[in-house]
């Protein structure tokens, strides 16, 4: 990610943070690509995987709070470039990104797949209920608000978040093992 | 003793566990399909009905083509197949692959097979993103087709919406058409939305409807988009027709 100091006689093309750039911009890139898709399998009740969150997840894992935060607001903004700004989705995505920089992992968890799935699981119920809380917000302060009453919202959020939560957490594994693969190896330490 | 356990399985592995398989033969016997008389003439009969439907399925086809056919021809519309759906989960949009290069603008409408799907709500050059009437932010201003009566239909996020009537006690029963209205601004006015499934009149502040969608918007693979002009610019759905007249002042 970071332009490295150190003097390299490599062409632009070839220098370890342009490739690491460019594969971290294409792996936004393909889930973002992947959300509008149904693929038969990766459906339940029309929920599908997602994958932004999952991808959120994979990045903060193992950076700071605000690497998280970062990476939350950028592909929330992309989500809200998809669908529609309001609610924004870049709430719900910086809070995951925090949140999961945050973990102790070292200390409770280890880094292992399930230890991600798990926390996918988790953080997908917390966007859910993020974004329903600014739902039920809009509805309770607006006068004219066009979203149905809390007890839908509550009853549809619950749905949704146990779909997303079930699908996105078995998806975790397909996107997190080759990132993460990628970063341990280009680190910038290195 | 040993001898006789060894001789035995001797014999039976000489001709090949035959004794074993009349056995198991036996065991599962109330398993296996069996055919009795009366069985017999049932299946005929299946075999008759599975012909039959081999021949309708056969007609639908060919009367389906034909209804693709004039669905092409007719004017104005853009067929469209359906590429993707909506990049979240709180939403109800449906991505055709039409766009701004084939005419498509923000406020057309779509239909599908079964009437109205939604209206389009983005366009880019060859994409236009769909707002389905079944999404909990979309209004329809629509009309029980029998009696007139008016109300709007709200999304629900599944195949079904509700329905909200104006009077208090609307003439409608289960089974009705619902069209949109020619109170809606949003939408042309005549075109099938779905049938009455049940009707909650002791629901306040107005009764109820559920209605069941005509089109399967679940499932949907093609619409046609049909160019119309929204009567207001603004691009929030209001309710349509419960205050016409108070609507060039709040609305910039």
């Amino acid at each position: 990610m970071t332009p490295t100091a150190r003097v390299s006689s490599l062409p632009l093309w070839r220098q370890p943070w342009v490739i690491n750039s460019a594969v971290t911009v294409v792996s936004v890139v393909v889930c973002l690509l992947l959300l509008p898709s149904r693929v038969p399998g990766m459906e339940l009740l029309g929920v599908s995987p997602h994958w932004l969150l999952i991808w959120v997840v994979a990045w903060s894992i193992k950076r700071t709070q605000w690497e998280g935060a970062i990476a939350g607001l950028v592909l929330g903004l992309l989500q809200d470039a998809m669908t529609s700004p309001h609610p924004t989705h870049t709430l719900s995505l910086i809070v995951v990104g925090v949140l999961t920089a945050r973990l102790q992992k070292q200390r409770y968890l280890q880094e292992d797949i399930v230890s991600v799935a798990l926390i996918v699981f988790a953080m997908a119920v917390i966007a859910e209920t993020v974004l329903a809380l600014q739902i039920s917000l809009n509805q309770l302060i607006s006068a004219d608000s066009l979203y149905p009453s809390l007890g839908k919202i509550w009853l549809y959020h619950q749905r949704i978040a146990l779909s997303s939560a079930i699908l996105s957490s078995l998806w975790a594994p397909a996107l997190y093992y080759p990132l993460n693969r990628w970063w341990d190896r280009y680190s910038p330490s290195s | 003793m040993v001898t006789l356990a060894i001789s035995s399985a001797w014999l039976l592995r000489a001709n090949d566990g035959a004794v074993l398989y009349e056995a198991y033969h036996w065991v599962t016997r109330p398993l296996q399909p069996g055919i009795s008389r009366e069985e017999q003439f049932e299946s005929s009969y299946i075999l008759e009905l599975q012909q039959r439907i081999v021949e309708l399925e056969y007609q639908n086809r060919t009367l389906q083509t034909l209804a693709a056919y004039e669905e092409t021809a007719a004017p104005g519309g853009t067929r469209a197949a359906v590429i993707g759906r909506a990049a979240d989960h709180w939403w109800q949009h449906a991505i055709l692959n039409r766009g701004s290069r084939s005419g498509v603008a923000v406020g057309h409408i779509v239909t599908g097979p079964g009437g109205l799907v939604g209206r389009v709500v983005a366009v880019s050059p060859s994409t236009a993103r769909v707002l389905l009437i079944s999404d909990p932010t979309s209004r329809v201003g629509a009309k029980v087709s029998r009696s007139r009566s008016m109300g709007v239909v709200r999304g629900q996020s599944n195949n079904r919406v509700v329905m909200e009537f104006f009077e208090k006690t609307p003439d409608v029963k289960a089974g009705d058409v619902i069209v949109t209205s020619s109170f809606s601004r949003l939408f042309p006015r005549d075109i099938p939305i779905g049938r009455i499934e049940s009707i909650d009149l002791t629901k306040s502040p107005a009764p109820e409807a559920v209605i069941q969608l005509s089109s399967p918007l679940a499932i949907l693979e093609w619409a046609t988009i049909y160019p119309f002009e929204p009567q207001e610019t603004v691009d929030l759905p209001v309710i349509p027709g419960a205050a016409p007249d108070i609507m060039p002042e709040d609305r910039p």
